[in-house]
């Protein structure tokens, strides 16, 4: 039987039994006329203190028995007597037992076949900070924390709109974790938003430790190098994205959001370029697409112009890297890889390692390894320099890192092995494969393709804000007007 | 056909204005400089003349209808048809293979490689052949960019240089020079054979056809202006400038002290020119799949492809035999984008 019965002995001791853990405590008292009472709860993760001034206090002196000769029933009593806001009341075992993993608080009365729940969650939570990988030098500052409610409350700070929605879902089978969709109610395409519901209640899984793996679990092609779902730890820029008629997906744990549809535009927009000129947006992002292509294609255009077309290099160049190369013993392809591998190694560790230690690191990185061996004429300068600018403009899309990263050492590796028809091979291999690639329907080469002559007013080049009165037309909202023109 | 309502009339339009002038640029200008001389956009115009009237009636055709054409055909003459299209395209394919080959060995590498090389371009037709429709129609949109920026920085790094009164006086030569050039560069023109697919799968909505036409209209421009520009530059050595769109921007001045970054723009534009090759190959494989039935798509994509790489592999020596074969012999292979409008003739009749 899962009722909750009257006998509270009977009821701790079903409880207990499901909740065997030694941190699951159980506290005693009784009211004022002798009524034993008790309260279940998890240790370390509730508010004490709050239970002890509005719980204990009041129940302690309340005359339970006599309730009922004042018109008022004995649950009823409890619910005014206990000062708490949140007062829930539960009749099955297991909604209780749930409650208390939660971090919530159990009342049980003697007498009662009914449960109090009382939400005096009091969960250890990182201070809001501005996220390390989403800086901006102008805008809000404030990030995504791990805790859920803090986050939806950061949104709700922002969208005070009665259209905001939260649907929370409970993902993993031994974590239990809340996984809650947002989304604006007029400007939401409510295809997208049932189908992310259908593929979050479609996931069996043990463990959510982060909404990394929703997004993996939930994308259609998992295989893939490039991603489907969107990401952000900024508050700012997930209501931005919810505003233009995307679902937002946060996850209890993360600090990182997701957002659905995704293109693949997104990842060079910042969420400075809103709040600087058009025009500054315009090159900032212009710089960062040039950027994305030199890290990208610089390595294997080097190594391929050495090899296969030395034309591609004019000719005062070619002979500073012709001296430069000629007392070096690898060949240009293998000595590339070599100061690759050499600049993702760094890059691991000093990601890993503890920050006093990251410093000596980057000296050793930098200056005894490159520098030694250049002059022991094991490299070449001009190998080092190409691989450390491409390093640079990589980290001008941070979001593209990984996935920048993987796509420079496939470039490098056609470059050395077929020269720039390999390069011009892969460009359009890739392209090809991205033109089937779709987030929740969304093409994610839009609005390049398919052309969206509209949606690229905010692609590579920003219009001014006025010029941004509809929504992207490719997310099928069902109010596409943002923004109504001023008469001037 | 599979890729029903999976294309609309921008993106032929687009397909139209970006992706089928391309091949054009490679061989075609060399071929015409040889027959017609400073005359070289009198046969090119008869050719976009011609193919302009074949596409209207086409249109027209597909206009008529509240299906898409592919639909309208009855299941008895289906498979005959398409298995003849089949055919038609692995024909139409020969010449753009085996050109990309010729000029990737040119254009990519100082010293040409082994031919295994290029073996690798037939993983991508491949892929291509497996894809869906609608990936045509997005190269289509795509290739707006991908065509003309390169495509216009190439032609203001050339323009400096060409010379335009070489193109005068007009009708300088015999009129037999132009036809003869005309006959000759039949293969190049293939621009509404590569449409027919597209238009099949159209579902036509009202003003469809000014967008296609337009885009055929601003393809047959870039075309004619790039032929212009490469005469002016080249003069009279412009039959022996293979490969045109690879050379036009060479004596760009700057570039003597900047090495040769048109070539950079050159190699954008040839990813064009990939998708364009690619496209004969993969309606191969979509005629074949309504053939063999949609779960052989893959079959049929490798077999076409390993087929496409043999030929390349053992034939490749044999340009000049294939070029005349498919121009003088089965030259009425072209005149396969004329079925539709037959179909056109004999429903009035009726």
């Amino acid at each position: 039987m899962d009722t909750l019965q009257k006998n509270l002995e009977l009821n701790i001791k079903t409880v207990k039994k499901k909740l065997p853990s030694e941190d699951i405590l159980t506290f005693f008292f009784t009211t004022a006329d002798g009524v034993p009472c008790a309260l279940v709860y998890a240790d370390g993760i509730v508010n004490k203190e709050l239970l002890g001034t509005l719980i204990i206090r009041p129940l302690s002196a309340l005359y339970l028995k006599n309730a009922g000769g004042r018109g008022a029933t004995s649950e009823v009593a409890i619910q005014i007597s206990a000062r708490f806001p949140e007062l829930k009341k539960v009749q099955k075992y297991s909604e209780a037992v749930q409650e208390v993993l939660d971090g919530n608080t159990l009342l049980l009365v003697d007498g009662l076949a009914v449960g109090f729940i009382a939400g005096a969650k009091f969960l250890p939570v990182r201070a809001i900070t501005e996220p390390p990988t989403d800086i901006a030098v102008k805008g809000p500052r404030e990030g995504f924390i791990e805790d859920i409610k803090t986050n939806m409350s950061l949104i709700r700070k922002r969208l005070k709109s009665p259209e905001l929605r939260f649907e929370t879902l409970r993902v993993g089978k031994r974590s239990d974790t809340m996984v809650s969709i947002c989304w604006l109610e007029s400007t939401s395409n409510a295809t997208v938003k049932e189908e992310i519901k259908k593929r979050i209640e479609a996931i069996d899984v043990d463990v959510i430790p982060d909404s990394s793996y929703i997004s993996a679990l939930m994308t259609e092609r998992k295989h893939s190098v490039f991603r489907t779902v969107g990401t952000t730890e900024k508050p700012d820029v997930f209501t931005a994205k919810i505003a233009e008629g995307r679902v937002g997906i946060l996850v209890d744990g993360s600090p990182i959001a997701l957002t659905l549809p995704y293109l693949l535009t997104e990842d060079f927009q910042s969420s400075e370029d809103y709040f600087v000129s058009p025009f500054m947006a315009s090159v900032f992002r212009a710089l960062r697409f040039v950027s994305l292509f030199v890290a990208i294609l610089l390595p294997a255009f080097y190594v391929s112009a050495e090899l296969f077309k030395m034309q591609l290099l004019p000719l005062g160049l070619m002979l500073t890297i012709a001296s430069s190369v000629r007392e070096i013993p690898l060949s240009p392809s293998l000595e590339m890889f070599v100061v690759l591998l050499l600049l993702e190694v760094l890059k691991e560790a000093s990601i890993r390692m503890p920050k006093y230690v990251g410093m000596s690191l980057s000296v050793v990185g930098a200056l005894v390894l490159g520098e030694t061996a250049v002059s022991a004429g094991f490299l070449s300068t001009p190998a080092i320099i190409i691989v450390a600018f491409s390093g640079i403009c990589l980290y001008t899309v941070p979001n593209f890192v990984e996935t920048g990263s993987i796509l420079r050492w496939l470039f490098l590796l056609v470059g050395g092995s077929l020269g720039p028809f390999g390069i011009v091979l892969l460009s359009a291999f890739l392209l090809f494969y991205l033109f089937s690639t779709e987030s929740f329907s969304v093409p994610i080469l839009a609005p390049f393709s398919p052309l969206s002559s509209r949606d690229l007013r905010d692609s590579v080049v920003k219009y001014d804000m006025e010029s941004l009165d509809k929504r992207p037309s490719l997310f099928h909202s069902p109010n596409r007007t943002r923004l109504k023109k001023s008469r001037r | 056909m599979t890729g029903k309502t999976e294309i609309n009339a921008r993106q032929i339009g687009l397909f139209a204005a970006f992706i089928l002038p391309v091949y054009k640029l490679v061989e075609t200008p060399s071929v015409l400089a040889r027959y017609a001389k400073g005359d070289l956009l009198l046969p090119a115009l008869l050719h976009f003349i011609l193919q302009a009237g074949v596409l209207c009636l086409i249109l027209l055709f597909v206009a008529k209808g509240k299906t898409c054409l592919y639909d309208r055909i009855s299941p008895k003459i289906k498979k005959p048809l398409f298995a003849f299209f089949a055919l038609v395209y692995l024909l139409i394919a020969i010449l753009p293979v085996l050109d990309l080959e010729k000029f990737t060995y040119a254009v990519f590498y100082d010293t040409p490689p082994t031919l295994f090389s290029f073996a690798f371009f037939f993983i991508f037709t491949a892929f291509v052949c497996v894809k869906e429709l609608r990936s045509v129609g997005r190269a289509a949109d795509l290739s707006l960019f991908l065509f003309l920026v390169p495509f216009l920085a190439l032609l203001v790094m050339s323009v400096t240089e060409a010379d335009f009164t070489n193109l005068l006086p007009l009708f300088e030569y015999e009129f037999g020079h132009t036809v003869s050039a005309f006959k000759n560069t039949t293969a190049h023109f293939t621009d509404v054979l590569l449409l027919l697919p597209l238009l099949g799968n159209l579902q036509y909505k009202k003003g469809d056809a000014k967008k296609i036409l337009g885009g055929y209209g601003l393809g047959a421009f870039f075309t004619l202006l790039f032929l212009a520009v490469f005469y002016g530059i080249f003069s009279s050595v412009a039959e022996r400038e293979h490969y045109a769109f690879a050379k036009i921007a060479q004596y760009f001045p700057p570039l003597a002290s900047i090495g040769r970054i048109d070539l950079i723009f050159v190699y954008i534009l040839c990813i064009v020119l990939f998708f364009f090759t690619a496209l004969p190959l993969f309606y191969a494989t979509l005629f074949s799949t309504e053939i063999f039935g949609k779960n052989k798509r893959l079959l049929c994509a490798i077999l076409i492809n390993i087929g496409a790489f043999l030929f390349t592999l053992f034939f490749n020596k044999n340009y000049d035999f294939f070029y005349r074969f498919l121009g003088n012999t089965l030259w009425f292979v072209f005149l396969a984008a004329l079925i539709p409008v037959c179909f056109l003739c004999r429903k009035e009749k009726q």
